[in-house]
């Protein structure tokens, strides 16, 4: 990773796409079922120093013998200590590291990917989307909406879980409410007790008032087919295609570009997404098996 | 509560918002306001049922039974939304049971008298049937999602980038 | 190769077949590993040579959809074939490479790049096509945001004596795709074999230090004539066209067409066009692991979008039929790698149909899609 020229390989200085930093647990919060966020620390504090990301890029994180896997960060984009990672225990990578334990250590490469546009919300309404696991790669997102709370106009979190017991982050979902993010929930499936809404997210949507579209910006991070109706739902209440952002995700292996696995179409999600404005990616989505 | 303020409280609600002042009258004069307070049944599955409401405020559930698993809530409707269309579509018996879970606030209007001035008058027959279409339509599709189960299990290896399940 | 000087004053020279022979202790020499074409299991392939003895002197190979086979000529031309089932890629964007190495410490997991010279390739026997090839796979590993480092440094240190086609293949069209048969840009040296040996355009300094360091002579008019003359023979024989007519939009507006579910009757999702093509960049990473567990290396292989596996996706596939595999292969071959990276990946070389086990042809596939627009 050095970037000095005196080594006469200048044009080797862009650092190995391939090889990852080493990354240390610093904490494992449990947040539902099957799902929890690991806290990381690179080991080297230059690299540890070095890294920023935006809100919407991801990191690969690897474990050695398992293999690599690609996870979206969720902690605050301005505090560098914040290397977070909310993962669902979903395959051979992510069954690994559901079985380590702080102190350990695994390899982090990253930040890829494009990231939401804050820039084009100023000023604007903003409408959060977020379905079901959806919800952490908004996290950096709302963390610094709230940040520069005045710079935007309503903010919208309309947010989908399978059930009640799988919403994630509830402490801090009220903490968001009292700084100004209006927080609508639904859940697929109810569970006894549950008085909130039950039904699929793009509802909540559909019953949303004092809703401006030309003013708003939305962001919908979930399942693909969500995200499609979502956005459906927004575009027949007003909205266009131009103002409606995803986060798409396919294959993604070596997340540079390189291995071909992440394409839709023109793109290669790794690189030219994750985030896509909706008009570029959509025509993609609906062609079955592409 | 006269047909004068039902009529302000029509043209603010989603199903009826948007219909001609007449139509929203003539609405108004079949109509009555009606309060469920938390807990109340609106009605139950099986049973034959007058009216038909508009939610102004608050929230509803739509349960459907299942022998020894109680009464599921499938569906939460809230202010704007439309509950009881089989009264005004005449199929028959109620497909579910309706429970108020907040103190809930609506505009109950009489399902015959409805069918009658659909009959009578095309116009806003057509107008009505067209929501209630929309209405049933959102309702599939939303329902479609919900049997995918989108949020399920699945064994991924490979990425989250959060549109992953 | 480097793109720097072109020595385009510098007027060709005629090279003997005997001092040709010593190019190979020239490259030596130079510390060059010389890759190029021999004969190995019936067919003409690129590997290590050490002599004009390992050319396929006097062969050459007759190609048509899904047949190959290897014919003697009635002359000794040493070039005097088209290409065979290898690319350069491979010397480049190697098979199987190892592309990270993580060891267990006591302070946890260190991951460290692979140690590897580069080495250093001198490619003999570059066709114009391949040319193309070469510079699209530059512009998939060394143009974009992120840089692959060892396909850059094979790349930067590599020379590429390019050879003019004289002749052919019945599933040659690079001129449809305007890429050949003349080699026009991206090599230090480029020879037309005439009988007698071989007119050379020197256009590096890297290839002006080989060349100097064998007699040469001024190329004559007749030389050239002769060259010229040689080249054209290639042009003439080419029938095999692709109309490249708007062709992204054609099959981005055709995903649905039915042409697709035709052509999937008769693929077999081998693979075999996309290990052959020069282009084809896909690759998988595996964990390879010592026994201890301790050492583990990520080991990078080709792959390939039909392989059933490629588009896997939380428990499922995402091209999980032959019909949008195929698609798959044809409009990012075609159509995306534009929108990806300004040029078709398509160089016209035919190898994905001469080596297609039921000969499917990709410009006829394209013809039939153009043919009945939906």
């Amino acid at each position: 990773m050095n970037s000095s020229c005196a080594t006469g390989e200048t044009s080797n200085a862009q650092p190995n796409p391939w090889v990852p930093q080493t990354a240390r647990i610093r904490e494992i919060t449990p947040e539902v079922d099957n799902v929890a966020t690991y806290h990381l620390t690179l080991v080297d504090p230059a690299a540890a120093n070095a890294y920023h990301f935006q809100p919407g890029q991801f990191n690969m994180l690897y474990v050695p013998g398992a293999g690599e896997s690609a996870i979206s960060m969720s902690g605050d984009p301005d505090s560098p200590e914040t290397l977070a990672h909310t993962i669902r225990l979903a395959g051979n990578v992510t069954k690994s590291i559901s079985e380590m334990k702080v102190g350990d250590t695994l390899g982090l490469r990253g930040p890829f990917g494009t990231s939401w546009p804050l820039e084009a919300c100023k000023g604007r309404d903003v409408i959060l989307v977020a379905g079901g696991i959806g919800l952490p790669p908004l996290r950096p997102l709302i963390y610094r909406l709230l940040a520069e709370r005045q710079q935007y106009g309503r903010l919208h979190l309309l947010y989908g879980a399978r059930s009640p017991d799988m919403r994630l982050y509830t402490a801090e979902r009220s903490l968001w409410s009292e700084r100004g993010l209006e927080l609508k929930e639904t859940v697929d499936r109810s569970n006894p007790g549950w008085l909130g809404n039950v039904g699929v997210v793009p509802l909540l949507l559909e019953r949303l008032e004092s809703f401006e579209p030309k003013q708003t910006t939305m962001m919908i991070c979930g399942p693909e087919l969500m995200m499609r109706f979502t956005a459906r739902t927004a575009m027949q209440r007003g909205m266009t295609a131009e103002q409606i952002w995803v986060s798409t995700e396919r294959n993604m292996q070596c997340a540079v570009g390189l291995c071909g696995h992440c394409q839709l179409g023109p793109e290669f999600i790794c690189k030219d997404g994750p985030i896509f404005r909706y008009d570029q990616i959509s025509p993609y989505f609906k062609v079955e098996g592409l | 509560m006269d047909v004068q303020q039902i009529q302000q409280i029509l043209m603010k609600l989603r199903f009826t918002s948007g219909l001609s002042d007449e139509d929203q009258r003539n609405l108004a004069r079949i109509s009555h306001a009606q309060n469920f307070p938390k807990g109340a049944t609106v009605f139950t599955v099986g049973s034959d049922h007058k009216d038909i409401y508009v939610i102004r405020s608050g929230r509803v559930e739509i349960c459907m039974s299942i022998p020894a698993r109680g009464c599921l809530p499938v569906l939460t409707l809230e202010a704007g939304d439309l509950v009881g269309w089989s009264s005004i579509l005449k199929q028959g018996e109620m497909t579910a049971t309706v429970i108020a879970v907040e103190d809930t606030q609506t505009i109950a209007i009489d399902a015959a008298n409805l069918s009658e001035l659909c009959e009578q008058d095309h116009d806003i027959g057509y107008q009505i049937m067209r929501r209630v279409a929309t209405a049933l339509s959102q309702r599939l599709v939303a329902s479609r999602l919900q049997v995918l189960d989108m949020f399920g299990d699945v064994n991924s290896n490979n990425s989250q980038i959060g549109a992953s399940e | 190769m480097s793109e720097g000087l072109q020595a385009a004053n510098a007027p060709p020279c005629f090279l003997s077949k005997e001092q040709f022979a010593k190019l190979f202790k020239v490259l030596r020499a130079l510390e060059y590993d010389v890759i190029g074409p021999t004969i190995d299991q019936e067919a003409i392939v690129y590997d290590r040579i050490s002599s004009i003895d390992d050319l396929p002197r006097g062969w050459t190979d007759i190609q048509e959809p899904g047949k190959y086979r290897l014919e003697k000529r009635n002359d000794d031309a040493l070039f005097g074939y088209v290409v065979g089932p290898h690319s350069w890629k491979q010397n480049l964007f190697p098979p199987v490479t190892t592309l990270s190495v993580a060891d267990r410490t006591d302070e946890g997991w260190q991951f460290s790049e692979p140690e590897q010279d580069a080495p250093k390739f001198a490619f003999l026997g570059v066709r114009a096509c391949e040319l193309a090839a070469l510079k699209i796979q530059d512009r998939v590993f060394l143009e974009g945001p992120y840089i692959d480092p060892q396909y850059q440094g094979r790349r930067n240190q590599a020379l590429v004596i390019a050879v003019n086609c004289t002749q052919a293949a019945s599933t040659c069209f690079c001129t449809s795709m305007k890429t050949g048969p003349r080699c026009k840009a991206g090599y230090d040296l480029a020879l037309t074999e005439l009988p007698e040996g071989f007119v050379v355009e020197v256009v590096t300094p890297q290839g002006e230090a080989v060349i100097n360091a064998l007699e040469t002579q001024i190329a004559t008019e007749e030389n050239q004539n002769q060259a010229e003359a040689a080249r054209q023979q290639a042009v003439d024989q080419i029938t095999r066209t692709m109309d490249t007519t708007d062709i992204r939009d054609l099959l981005m507006s055709n995903l649905e067409h039915p042409q697709w579910d035709d052509v999937a009757e008769r693929c077999l999702s081998c693979t075999n066009c996309t290990m052959v093509c020069p282009t084809c960049f896909c690759s998988s990473v595996e964990e390879v692991s010592d026994l201890t567990g301790d050492h583990v290396e990520r080991e990078r292989q080709w792959d390939s979008c039909f392989n059933v596996d490629f588009s896997y996706m939380n428990g499922g596939l995402v091209r999980n039929s032959i019909r949008n595999r195929y698609r798959q292969w044809m409009t990012h071959k075609l159509a995306t790698w534009i929108d990806q990276f300004g040029t078709s990946g398509c160089v016209g070389c035919g190898r994905c149909i001469t080596w297609c086990p039921v000969g499917i042809d990709l410009t006829q596939e394209v013809a039939a899609i153009r043919e009945k627009q939906t």
